[in-house]
């Protein structure tokens, strides 16, 4: 994906119906690629949602992974992608809390959206991505850098979809390409849906505008690993505040 | 004292229990086949008592912590872990969801569900069992690393919380094992006598999780891999997949 072809390319986002993942999606389509978007909401009747034709959207809840991975598989069949170019693995939620305060529940539902459904997306498609030598792209978060009492489970997912990159790309080397981008904290919903306030430090997170467009620069570089912050002035200091690295 | 061992049946866990039985614990030891802990429950009189659990499943594992609900413990190794080994594309989606049951959800339930229900004592310890792979990386068991660094990640961020309430918290990243796990899964040709004897590694766990110890990897080479992976993380990863990956046959799972 380095160079921009000139065929349009096949691009599946996860989790494309909020913050990050939306703006990927309208962005990829706006410049003539093909995009199909995904997400846990029933869209039906709402066909004007992305406000676009190059956006076909399909309910995939990650919360049953197995089943979200059919249902990928069974419209690619139907649009006839043989080939995918670039797999945006986006989808996630969050839960905040103690650890030992967070049910069983929460645990295997923040295991399976952010790590298990991923995962075998990813399996599900290796063969078109390895027919366009495409690129697999995991949204990691840079919570994994430190200790999050605050969202032990979260930080684990995202820790263990780094390490899947890490392996994964060595694996693929010569067949498709691997990459794990770790957005810093970014003005979305997540934290709210999350059960998390984040108060004035939201003020410093960069907007979900910056942060795609920092992903989409990753991706068209070769790098296998990269930070995503504003990375710039006064303000990235405070990004860097623990309770918004969500 | 009581101690949880799960994975209890063979390989390390089936060490560690037999080292907590001889030192005078009770240990409650789970496994989906627990037949192979007839003998320690006979030698030791009943201070081994089996659970019949399947970790992958989570009904089965509720109705295990509903089980144990009324036991407190001193300790808890949550050891049980499997692997799949292979291209990653090769290895069929159930394998990896029972991987990731026992590796990632199995032992996150258990840990937030015993100090969240104060059945861990005071001065207690939660002992995580990681891999290696943490340091290195794994190339042919990418899924595999994967738990084993979110495990890792986890048992970092629980620390303080856990704290709070008493209990301490261990990970431990060892290298091959020689047990079946590691036949199963080591490329042909790979050497077994340098793989570490599970007794010697039980041993080496029990004494880090008397301690004030967060991290063990244990023995001479699993240190100097760690310093490896940490100053060179890229040429260890491919370094792996030359002596692993590449050496691989068929998937195994
Ligand atoms: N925001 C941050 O500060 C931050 C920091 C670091 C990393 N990240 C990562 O960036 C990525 C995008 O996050 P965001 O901030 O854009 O969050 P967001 O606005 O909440 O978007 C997340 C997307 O995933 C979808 N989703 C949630 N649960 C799902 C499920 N069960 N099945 C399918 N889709 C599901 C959401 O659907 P709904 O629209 O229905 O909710 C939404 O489309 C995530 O991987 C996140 O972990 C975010
Ligand atoms: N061996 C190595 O080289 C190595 C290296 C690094 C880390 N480790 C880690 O060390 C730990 C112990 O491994 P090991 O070498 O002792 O493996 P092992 O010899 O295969 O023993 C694992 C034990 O866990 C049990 N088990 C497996 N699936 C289960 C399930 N769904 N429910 C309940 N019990 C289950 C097994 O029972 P069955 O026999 O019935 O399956 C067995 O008794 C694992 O976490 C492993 O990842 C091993």
């Amino acid at each position: 994906m380095a160079k921009r072809k000139a065929r349009p390319h096949n691009i599946l986002i996860t989790g494309a119906t909020d913050g990050i993942g939306l703006v990927l999606a309208k962005a990829y389509a706006s410049r003539g690629h093909h995009v199909l978007a995904t997400g846990r909401r029933r869209l039906e009747g709402d066909e004007d949602f992305f406000g676009t034709r190059n956006i076909i959207y399909i309910q995939a809840d990650q919360s049953q992974a197995d089943h979200a991975c059919n249902r990928i598989a069974h419209a690619m069949n139907k649009l006839g992608w043989e080939q995918l170019d670039l797999l945006i693995l986006n989808a996630a939620a969050g839960w905040t809390g103690l650890p030992q305060d967070e049910t069983s529940h929460s645990v295997s539902h923040q295991i399976s959206v952010n790590f298990t459904a991923p995962i075998l997306i990813a399996k599900t498609v290796a063969p078109m991505l390895f027919n366009a030598g495409g690129k697999l792209v995991l949204v990691g978060s840079t919570a994994v850098k430190k200790a999050q009492p605050a969202f032990a489970t979260y930080a684990a997912t995202k820790a263990g979809l780094d390490g899947f990159a890490r392996s994964l790309h060595e694996e693929w080397k010569g067949r498709a390409q691997v990459q794990i981008v770790h957005p810093g904290p970014t003005r979305t919903a997540m934290h709210k849906k999350a059960g998390m306030k984040t108060g004035l430090f939201r003020l410093f997170f960069m907007s979900p505008r910056r942060a795609a467009r920092g992903i989409q620069r990753a991706i068209r570089s070769g790098d296998k690993r990269r930070i995503i912050t504003r990375g710039y002035g006064f303000g990235a200091l405070f990004s860097r505040a623990r309770e918004g690295e969500l | 004292m009581r101690a949880l061992v799960t994975g209890a049946s063979h390989g390390l866990g089936r060490a560690l229990t037999r080292h907590l039985l001889k030192a005078g614990y009770e240990v409650v030891a789970v496994d989906r086949d627990t037949d192979a802990l007839d003998d320690l429950v006979v030698e030791s009189r009943g201070a081994c008592i089996p659970r019949m659990a399947d970790l992958a499943s989570d009904n089965s594992l509720a109705r295990l912590m509903e089980r144990i609900s009324d036991q407190t413990f001193d300790l808890v190794i949550l050891n049980a872990g499997i692997n799949a080994t292979g291209k990653f594309e090769e290895i069929p989606i159930p394998a990896y969801e029972r991987l990731i049951g026992v590796n990632l959800i199995a032992p996150l339930s258990m840990a937030s569900s015993l100090v969240g229900r104060e059945q861990i004592d005071q001065g207690g310890k939660i002992v995580f069992i990681a891999s290696l792979s943490h340091a290195v990386g794994y190339p042919g068991a990418s899924v595999y690393a994967a738990t084993k660094d979110a495990i890792a990640s986890y048992a970092r961020s629980v620390r303080k919380p856990f704290r709070r309430q008493g209990v301490g918290v261990l990970t431990v990243f060892p290298g091959p094992i020689r047990t079946a796990h590691a036949k199963k899964h080591a490329p042909m040709g790979a050497d077994e006598a340098k793989r570490m004897a599970p007794e010697v590694l039980a041993d080496k766990i029990l004494a880090a999780a008397k301690g004030r110890a967060k991290v063990l990897y244990p023995g001479f080479s699993a240190q100097m891999a760690q310093m490896f992976g940490r100053m060179a993380p890229g040429m260890a990863t491919r370094m792996m997949r030359r002596v692993i990956f590449d050496k691989l046959e068929g998937p195994e799972y």
